[in-house]
C-alpha cells in the first residue's frame, strides 16, 4: 500500500512531503451557465496518494481540479490543503506551492531546460546555488542526462519534455502535485513507459496528486483511488480501482468503466506478479547443439539471444540454430520487450501488436527475466484469483 | 516647367570651386569625381536623417508597443487601435507634412511627427500578433505556476514574441529610411535635401549619392536589427540546429 | 508663415482657404492668374488616380503571376522575400528624380517608376500566401486530379486572397503617396498643388494635402471592399 498514512501534521509550507487536500461543498458555475459545472462537491483525498478524476468530457474533472490552485475561481465552497484554505491569500503565491503538470506540457521555448526546472524557485527567490542543486537532482530524479540543463526544448522529443514538465512542477517539493491529463499527448508506448516510471517516482516521493484523465485505463492503473464524475460535476462513485472494477456503484459507472471489466482486471496486476514462463537464453557463438538440447524441454519453442549483459536482441528458432555455433544475428529482432512493471493489461496488448503468442519481460535495466505468453494470460483470466478481490490492486511498484 | 535635360542651377554656388570638369558640366549619370570632392557635403544631411528615422522609430516603437500591450489586455482595443493606425499609416508622409502645417508649421518636428504616424501600424500589428501568438499552454502553465500577470508579460510573453516584434521594427526602419527623404518638403532636413535642393532635380550624380547613402543606412539598419533579433531570441537559433 | 505661429486658433482658418480655395479658386501667389477652383483640381485628382490606378495594374499583372507560379513550385523563396525587403529600401524621391533626369519625364516613365515601387510587395505577399496554403488542401486537390492551372486558380488563388491583397494595398499605398510627388517627373497630380507652393500658396497647399489625403483613404476602402468581396465566405468564417 502507498504510504497513506502520513499524518495531517504536515502542514502545506514547502519541502513538507504531502499535505491532504479536502474538497468541502465546492461548487462552480460558470458565468452565463445554466448548469453548475461541478457541483457541491466532497473529497478528501489523504497525503501521499495519487486520487484520479476520470469522466466523459464535459463532467467537470478538469475544472475541479484546477480550482485547487485557482486556475478556476470556485463559486461556493472550500478547498483546503493541509488545514489552510486555498481562497487565503493571492492566487499567485498559493500556485507556486502547488506542482502543475499539463497536457500539452507548457514548457518555455525561450528558456533552457535548466532555467524551465529553476522557474518557481526563481520566483522564490531562491540562492543560485541551491537553484542549481535542485536542477541537477531533479532531472537525475526524472531520469533526464543532467547535460539537457543547457537545451532548449524544441531539441528534446515529446517524452522527454514531459519529464522536464514534471520536474519542473516538483521544483519546489510542493506538498500537492496537479496533473491534468500529462501523458494525454504522448504516443501509446512511451506512455506506457512514462506512466510506469512516473510511478516508480511517486513511490519516492510520495505527493499529493491529483490526476485528471477521460482514460479509465490510465485511471486504473496510475489511481490509489478513483473518483468517477459525471455530467452536471458529481462524483457517481469513488473508491480504489479494484473497488471500481469489482463493484459499480451504479449503471453510469458500470457503462464507463465498460462491458470489457474481465479484461479491465488485467490492469489491476503487473506482469511481474504472474509466473512467467522461460526459455533458452543463449549467446552469440555458443554451441548451437546445447541451446538446441534445452529447447526440447522448454515450454517455448524458442530460443531468446542476448548480449553481454543479459539483454533480450531477439529470438531463435531451430532452423537459425543449423549452424554449429549460435549466429549474430537472431531471427526476429521485433520482438514484444516487456516491462516487468508492466500491467498484464498492457502487455497483452504489446503482444497482440506485435502478432506474437510470446514476449521477452524484462527489468528496469532491460535484462531478461522470462517470458510472457498468451496462454499465460487466459490461463490467469480463467483462474479464480481473477475474479476475486484479494489481488494485489494498488500494490505500486518496487523502487528499483 | 523644369529643365531635365540641363542643370539648373537653382543655387549658382553649387558647383563652386568644386572640380568634377567636364563630367559635371554635362551631366552624366555617375560622376565619381563630384564624389571624392564633395562627401563632406553629405555628412550633416545624412547625420540629420539618422536622426529623423531613430526619433520617428524610437517614438512609433513607444507608443505602438504601449498600444500593443494594452490591446492585448483588453481585445476590443484591438480594432479601434488597428483602424485608427491604418488610417494613419494610409495617410501619405508628404501630404501629413502639410496637414500638420497649420499646428506645427515647417521643420524637423512636423517630419517627425509624420513619419512616427506611419510606423504605428507596422509596429502595432506586428507585436499585437507576435502576443498573439505565444502558445496557450505556455501561457496557461505560467498562469498555472504562479506567475503574476505582470511577471508573465515580461519573462514570457513579451521575450517569445519577439520574432515578430523585431520583424515589425526591421520593416518600419527601413521604410522610414526610404520614406525620410521626403522630409526635406517639410523643411526637416535629411538626404533629401541632396536630391532635390541645389540642383533642382536635374543633377545626376547628385541623386544617385544621396539615394545610394538612404538604401545603404537602410541595409546597416536591417542587419543592425536582424542581429539584435537575433541575440535576442537564442532559442531560435538552438531549434534549427 | 507667421500666420501659422497662432495655431490652432488660426489653424480653422487656413483650412476654410483652402475649402475656398478647391471650390472657388483664387489670385495665384505669383500674382494675375486665377488657380484652384473645382475643375481645376478635380483635372488633377483626376490625374492622380490614373497614374495610380495605371501603374498598381501593371505591378499586380507582372507580380500576381510570377508569385502565384513561385509560391505553387515552392521555389524563388529567396527572390521572393528579398524583393519585398529591397523594394522597401527604394527612396521614392530619389527613384523618381532619377526616372526623371535619367531616363526621361511624362507618363509612361513615371508609371514604370511606381510600377517599380508596387511590384516588391505584391510578389512576396502572393508568394508566402500561396506558400501559407493548407497543404492538405492541395494534396486532396491534387488527388482528385485537378491540373496545376486548376490547383492555383481554384484552391491556392482563392485561398491566399486575403494575403495577396495585403500585398496589393500596399503596394497601392505606395504609389499613391508616390504619385504625389510625380509633378517632379512632369506629370501634374494634386501633387502640385503641395509641391508649387509658390504658385498656389499656403491654401492650395493645404487643399493638396487633404485630397491627397482623402483620396488615398478612399482607395484603401475601395481596395478593402474589393478584398471582402473576394474572400469567399469559408475563409471569413473561419477568421470569425
Amino acid at each position: 500500500m502507498p504510504d497513506g498514512s502520513r499524518s495531517a501534521e504536515n502542514s502545506s509550507s514547502h519541502g513538507a512531503d504531502a499535505s491532504p487536500v479536502r474538497y468541502q461543498g465546492v461548487t462552480k458555475r460558470y458565468p452565463g451557465a445554466d448548469s453548475d459545472a461541478v457541483h457541491d462537491l466532497d473529497l478528501e483525498i489523504p497525503s501521499g496518494e495519487i486520487c484520479v478524476l476520470v469522466g466523459p468530457s464535459g463532467c467537470g474533472k478538469t475544472t475541479a481540479m484546477r480550482m485547487v490552485n485557482r486556475t478556476v475561481e470556485m463559486t461556493s465552497g472550500d478547498i483546503l490543503i493541509g488545514d489552510r484554505s486555498v481562497k487565503d491569500g493571492d492566487a499567485a503565491i498559493l500556485r507556486r506551492e502547488i506542482g502543475y503538470v499539463i497536457q500539452q506540457i507548457g514548457l518555455f521555448p525561450h528558456r533552457t531546460i535548466g532555467q524551465n526546472i529553476a522557474t518557481v524557485p526563481k520566483l522564490l527567490n531562491w540562492d543560485k546555488n541551491r537553484t542549481d542543486d535542485r536542477v541537477t537532482k531533479l532531472l537525475d530524479l526524472t531520469g533526464l542526462d543532467p547535460e539537457f540543463a543547457d537545451r532548449y526544448p524544441s531539441q528534446l522529443s515529446g517524452g522527454q519534455q514531459q519529464r522536464v514538465g514534471v520536474a519542473r512542477a516538483l521544483a519546489v517539493d510542493p506538498p500537492v502535485m496537479l496533473m491534468d491529463e500529462p501523458f494525454g499527448a504522448i504516443d501509446p508506448i512511451s506512455r506506457g513507459r512514462l506512466q510506469n516510471e512516473f510511478l516508480r517516482l511517486q513511490a519516492d516521493i510520495k505527493k499529493t496528486i491529483l490526476f485528471v484523465t477521460h482514460d479509465v485505463d490510465e485511471a486504473i492503473k496510475m489511481g490509489d483511488r478513483i473518483a468517477v464524475m459525471k455530467k452536471g460535476g458529481e462524483v457517481a462513485q469513488f473508491a480504489t480501482p479494484t473497488e471500481l472494477l469489482m463493484e459499480p456503484a451504479d449503471d453510469f459507472v458500470e457503462d464507463f468503466v465498460g462491458a470489457d471489466r474481465a479484461l479491465k482486471r488485467l490492469a489491476l496486476m503487473r506482469v511481474r506478479d504472474v509466473d512467467l514462463w522461460n526459455a533458452p537464453s543463449t549467446q552469440a557463438g555458443r554451441r548451437s547443439d546445447d541451446v538446441l538440447n534445452e529447447l526440447k524441454t522448454s515450454e517455448v519453442p524458442y530460443a531468446v539471444l542476448v548480449d553481454g549483459e543479459n539483454r533480450p536482441l531477439g529470438w531463435l528458432s531451430t532452423r537459425d540454430l543449423d549452424a554449429e555455433t549460435v549466429p549474430v544475428h537472431p531471427d526476429s529482432t521485433g520482438v514484444p520487450m516487456i516491462d516487468a512493471d508492466t500491467t498484464l493489461r498492457d502487455g497483452l496488448a504489446q503482444l497482440l501488436a506485435g502478432g506474437s503468442l510470446y514476449g521477452t519481460v524484462v527489468d528496469g535495466r532491460g535484462r531478461l527475466t522470462g517470458v510472457l505468453s498468451v496462454e499465460i494470460i487466459s490461463d490467469f483470466l480463467a483462474s479464480k484469483e481473477a475474479a476475486e478481490v484479494a489481488i494485489p490492486a494498488v500494490d505500486r511498484p518496487h523502487d528499483d | 516647367m523644369i529643365d531635365f535635360v540641363q542643370i539648373a542651377a537653382v543655387d549658382p554656388d553649387f558647383f563652386k570651386d568644386r572640380s568634377g570638369g567636364g563630367c559635371i558640366q554635362d551631366n552624366n549619370l555617375f560622376c565619381p569625381g563630384w564624389v571624392v570632392d564633395n562627401y563632406d557635403r553629405y555628412v550633416d544631411p545624412t547625420l540629420q536623417h539618422l536622426v529623423l528615422v531613430l526619433s520617428a522609430v524610437g517614438i512609433g516603437f513607444a507608443i505602438a508597443f504601449s498600444l500593443a500591450i494594452l490591446a492585448h489586455r483588453r481585445r476590443w482595443l484591438a480594432s479601434p487601435f488597428l483602424a485608427a493606425t491604418g488610417v494613419l499609416y494610409t495617410i501619405p508622409s508628404i501630404s501629413f507634412f502639410f496637414l500638420l502645417l497649420p499646428l506645427t508649421g515647417r521643420g524637423t518636428t512636423t517630419a517627425i511627427i509624420a513619419l512616427t504616424a506611419f510606423t504605428l501600424q507596422i509596429i502595432f500589428r506586428n507585436v499585437l500578433t507576435g502576443l498573439r501568438n505565444v502558445p496557450v499552454e505556455v501561457t496557461e502553465a505560467a498562469r498555472g505556476i504562479g506567475y503574476t500577470p505582470k511577471q508573465m508579460l515580461w519573462r514570457v510573453e513579451i521575450p517569445l514574441a519577439m520574432p515578430e516584434i523585431v520583424a515589425g521594427l526591421r520593416i518600419a526602419t527601413v521604410s522610414t529610411v526610404a520614406l525620410a527623404t521626403l522630409a526635406v518638403f517639410a523643411n526637416g532636413g535629411g538626404l533629401g535635401g541632396e536630391i532635390i535642393s541645389g540642383s533642382n532635380l536635374t543633377f545626376k550624380t547628385g541623386i544617385i549619392v544621396a539615394g545610394s547613402i538612404a538604401v545603404v543606412m537602410a541595409i546597416l539598419f536591417d542587419a543592425l536589427i536582424l542581429l539584435l533579433g537575433r541575440l535576442l531570441t537564442p532559442w531560435k537559433r538552438a531549434a534549427a540546429l | 508663415m507667421t500666420a501659422f505661429a497662432s495655431a490652432p486658433v488660426a489653424a480653422f482658418g487656413l483650412f476654410g482657404d483652402a475649402f475656398n480655395f478647391v471650390f472657388s479658386g483664387r489670385e495665384a501667389a505669383t500674382g494675375g492668374v486665377q488657380v484652384g477652383g473645382p475643375d481645376a483640381v478635380f483635372d488633377l485628382a483626376v490625374k492622380q488616380v490614373e497614374v495610380t490606378l495605371l501603374a498598381l495594374g501593371v505591378a499586380i499583372l507582372l507580380a500576381l503571376p510570377v508569385g502565384l507560379i513561385l509560391g505553387h513550385r515552392g521555389r524563388g523563396e529567396f527572390v521572393a522575400v528579398t524583393a519585398g525587403n529591397a523594394g522597401r529600401a527604394i527612396p521614392e524621391l530619389a527613384l523618381i528624380a532619377l526616372m526623371a533626369t535619367a531616363v526621361g519625364v511624362g507618363l509612361f516613365n513615371l508609371v514604370v517608376a511606381l510600377a517599380i515601387l508596387g511590384i516588391p510587395p505584391i510578389l512576396t505577399n502572393t508568394f508566402v500566401g500561396i506558400r501559407q496554403v493548407d497543404r492538405s488542401s492541395v494534396e486532396a486537390a491534387k488527388g482528385m486530379g485537378m491540373s496545376n492551372r486548376e490547383i492555383i486558380t481554384k484552391v491556392e488563388l482563392p485561398l491566399a486572397i486575403p494575403t495577396i491583397m495585403g500585398g496589393v494595398r500596399t503596394a497601392s499605398i505606395n504609389i499613391i503617396a508616390t504619385a504625389t510627388i510625380a509633378p517632379l517627373a512632369g506629370v501634374l497630380t494634386l501633387g502640385d498643388l503641395i509641391i508649387s507652393r509658390n504658385v498656389y500658396g499656403d491654401a492650395g497647399v493645404l487643399a493638396g494635402a487633404v485630397l491627397v489625403a482623402l483620396l488615398a483613404l478612399s482607395l484603401e476602402l475601395a481596395l478593402s471592399g474589393i478584398q471582402w468581396a473576394l474572400t469567399s465566405k469559408g475563409l471569413k468564417l473561419q477568421r470569425a
